[in-house]
């Protein structure tokens, strides 16, 4: 069959995804290779000059860069078990035999946290969080807790924006990956224990892995690069409390404009996010046999 | 000298462009037909002095036949949208200019100086410009770059300071504190009470942390961001007195004040939660409108207290001006808007729609009662100090540094030295870098 197609008629289809994904995806990050050797601030155009890795190594001695670092990764780990632990417990409940409808309309309603533009959640949070009128204090017996203004608070907040926001699209991968378990095998397991620990651990778990491989991927990446919901909500405040990497490179590309560093900013995020993407398959992936 | 070389070098080209055009009967109307058709595209802002002027635009339209294109954005954006269109030479005709951003947009040339377009359009040059009816200090700052005027003061700002005359009457004061430190000493405790307080300075991590909180505290002082050799002065004893003035005030202002920004801090005085702000004199329409303040009736305007060093009110405002990427047309059709704008016979309009005009003319004029804060905004604008915040083409990465450290002296993060010792060390090395200390850039704001 092989043989019969034309190289030319390959190449017509393959092409232009290629060359889409090429000018979309390729390019711009040559691009930031490119202008993260030089010096290279929007306003001061003619001074743009190769510096070599003079930029990273400006990234690597930054303390700032590492506090940002830190408080993104410790963003990740404080979210991400929240998100798995309620949208594993989520799915198991929605994996549970009858209650169509309701079961339904519960699938339909966890998609609505995840169809919220980034933005706009961060603008709900700013009237849902106010101090003085805001609809969280109020539901906590009219208290007068400081949620933006105060950086642990603030830190909380997007916490809680972020498990809200994205436990639904947890919970969902999983309840796909549940349904893959072959039902004699769940059933007979079911037959020879009531524990349904022993259940999860041993049947429904490996059938969650890739899964769960999925989501680790996903959400570190999105992790990492949060900024729509923390830029409307505290602007990275107060303080630098809530200044996650991707609102810094944003500062500095953007408002400092130096698009340069912010560069090599991106590229040595990208290098991290590449290095994690490959530990978690390496480390949690299994091909269910 | 400089101020009066600028203004004496300004009025002197105006005049010679104008003495051609003296006899004539110039009207808007007539110099525009070359240009009607043509669109011009300018960046405003969410404010009311720019609904002051879109709601007048009407009239300029049917006069001209010419398009005002008007991009909003808010005042965060206002900047990176408008470097990104002028990197890759998009479509604004006209920069709107903070007084910040006067050196950059220069330095760029972006922006074409007034002389350049008068000779360029001398028939576009409205007899009735009048430069010298702005206040100096107002159009220099904000149009003014290096003895060369570039845009006309559009909308524009003083500090002051609102008070609600009720709940300063309730505590037994029959006015507004003179000095900084009778605000915090006298008025803060006894208006500090029963979940309302004295005082409210606007020091959310953005602009407003370095404009109106972080520089405010330091002009009163004698403190300012730098010496004559352009070295960091803020670990000065007058600088650090005045940081530190800001620790000890917070104590009379309400929680979280470092998330506030222009709409909490206007919002919490127009509820009356608040007794006294200080803030930009755009903001009193707001104040002052039954639809939108509880306290309109109490609500009463001062020039900003004085501290050791004097008044020193913040100044902020801006400028429009011709960008050098429009073509000729564009450039001529966004002239005259700018003239028509910022001209004399609209000022009374622009300020009755709630736009704070610089021509010193309008405020000699009756029938101003209404407008409580005209007094204590001339007076700031003959006590404002134009370097307020250094204006020249690195003020947007050191801001990013003082609105960073700004903050983290307010919540304590770290001591005012030590914010001022991070803020001094970045701020040198931004200042090194562009080329200050080496002699290559002249010490320039």
């Amino acid at each position: 069959m092989r043989g019969k197609v034309s190289r030319k008629t390959i190449l017509s289809f393959i092409g232009p995804a290629v060359i889409g994904l090429a000018l979309v995806g390729i390019a711009p990050l040559l691009y930031a290779l490119w202008t993260s050797l030089h010096f290279f601030n929007l306003t001061q155009l003619r001074r743009v000059e190769f510096i070599g890795l003079e930029n990273y190594w400006t990234v690597l001695t930054d303390g700032a860069f590492w506090q940002a670092m830190g408080r993104t990764f410790f963003l990740l780990g404080t979210a991400l078990p929240l998100q798995l632990a309620l949208g594993l417990m989520i799915a198991l409940v929605l994996h549970q035999p009858g209650l169509t409808l309701l079961k339904t309309l519960a699938r339909l309603s966890l998609v609505l946290p995840m169809a919220t533009t980034y933005a706009v959640v961060g603008l709900l949070g700013q009237v849902m969080f106010n101090q003085k009128f805001g609809v969280v204090n109020q539901l906590l017996g009219g208290a007068d807790i400081n949620w933006i203004g105060d950086p642990t608070n603030a830190f909380i907040m997007i916490i809680f924006w972020d498990v809200w926001q994205w436990t639904p699209f947890v919970a969902l991968v999983l309840l796909a990956s549940l349904t893959m378990v072959p039902g004699e095998i769940e059933e007979a397991a079911r037959l020879e224990t009531k524990s349904k620990w022993t259940v999860l651990r041993y049947v429904q778990l490996p059938y969650l892995l890739p899964g769960l491989v999925a989501v680790l991927i996903l959400r570190t990446a999105d992790t990492l690069k949060l900024f729509d919901m923390v830029f409307t909500l505290t602007r990275g405040g107060p303080g630098a409390s809530t200044e996650f990497i991707s609102l810094m490179i944003q500062r500095v590309g953007f408002r400092a404009f130096d698009q340069g560093l912010a560069s090599a900013q991106a590229i040595i995020l990208l290098i991290i996010t590449i290095i994690l993407a490959q530990n978690y398959i390496r480390v949690f992936y299994k091909e269910v046999n | 000298m400089r101020l009066r070389h600028l203004l004496a070098t300004t009025v002197l080209s105006t005049g010679l462009a104008t003495a051609a055009l003296a006899d004539s009967d110039w009207s808007l109307a007539e110099a525009a037909a070359p240009y009607a058709g043509t669109t011009v595209d300018v960046v405003f802002l969410l404010r009311p002095g720019y609904e002051a002027i879109e709601a007048m635009l009407p009239a300029f339209e049917e006069e001209t036949g010419i398009k005002i294109n008007i991009i909003k954005h808010p005042y965060e954006n206002a900047l990176g949208e408008q470097v990104r269109d002028f990197v890759a030479q998009g479509d604004l005709d006209i920069a709107l200019i903070d007084l910040v951003w006067i050196g950059n947009f220069a330095e760029n040339e972006w922006i074409v100086p007034v002389d350049e377009i008068q000779a360029k359009f001398p028939d576009a040059v409205d007899p009735d410009l009048d430069m010298d009816d702005f206040f100096p200090l107002v159009l220099n700052a904000f149009g003014g770059w290096n003895d060369t005027i570039y845009g006309l003061p559009f909308d524009n700002y003083s500090g002051l300071l609102f008070y609600n005359r009720c709940m300063l009457e309730e505590a037994g004061f029959d006015g507004p504190p003179e000095t900084w430190a009778d605000l915090k000493d006298v008025y803060g405790p006894a208006l500090t009470k029963d979940g309302k307080y004295a005082y409210a300075l606007q020091s959310k991590r953005n602009e407003t942390q370095s404009a109106d909180s972080f520089a405010r505290m330091l002009w009163p002082f004698g403190g300012s961001f730098l010496d004559d050799e352009f070295r960091s002065n803020l670990l000065s004893d007058e600088s650090q007195a005045g940081l530190q003035f800001r620790q000890e005030l917070m104590a009379y202002m309400p929680d979280g004040i470092v998330a506030y920004d222009h709409a909490e801090t206007v919002n919490a005085f127009a509820q009356g939660d608040v007794a006294m702000i200080t803030e930009w004199s755009a903001f009193y329409s707001t104040v002052v409108s039954p639809e939108t303040s509880s306290v309109a009736d109490c609500v009463e305007i001062a020039p900003e207290p004085m501290g050791p060093a004097g008044r020193k009110p913040a100044l902020g405002g801006f400028s429009l001006a011709v960008a050098s990427q429009a073509d000729d047309d564009e450039q001529a059709a966004a002239w005259l808007f700018i003239q028509w704008a910022t001209s004399k016979a609209n000022a009374r309009e622009y300020l009755e729609r709630g736009g704070v005009p610089a021509r010193q003319s309008v405020y000699q004029e009756d029938g101003l009662e209404d407008f409580k804060f005209v007094p204590a905004l001339v007076e700031s604008w003959q006590d404002g100090v134009p370097e307020f915040r250094p204006r020249f083409a690195e003020w947007p990465e050191i801001t990013e540094i003082v609105q960073e450290w700004g903050t983290r002296m307010m919540l304590g993060e770290v001591t005012t030295e030590e914010g001022a010792q991070e803020i001094g060390t970045r701020m040198e090395a931004v200042l090194d870098a562009a080329g200050y200390y080496s002699g290559d850039k002249p010490l320039a704001q």
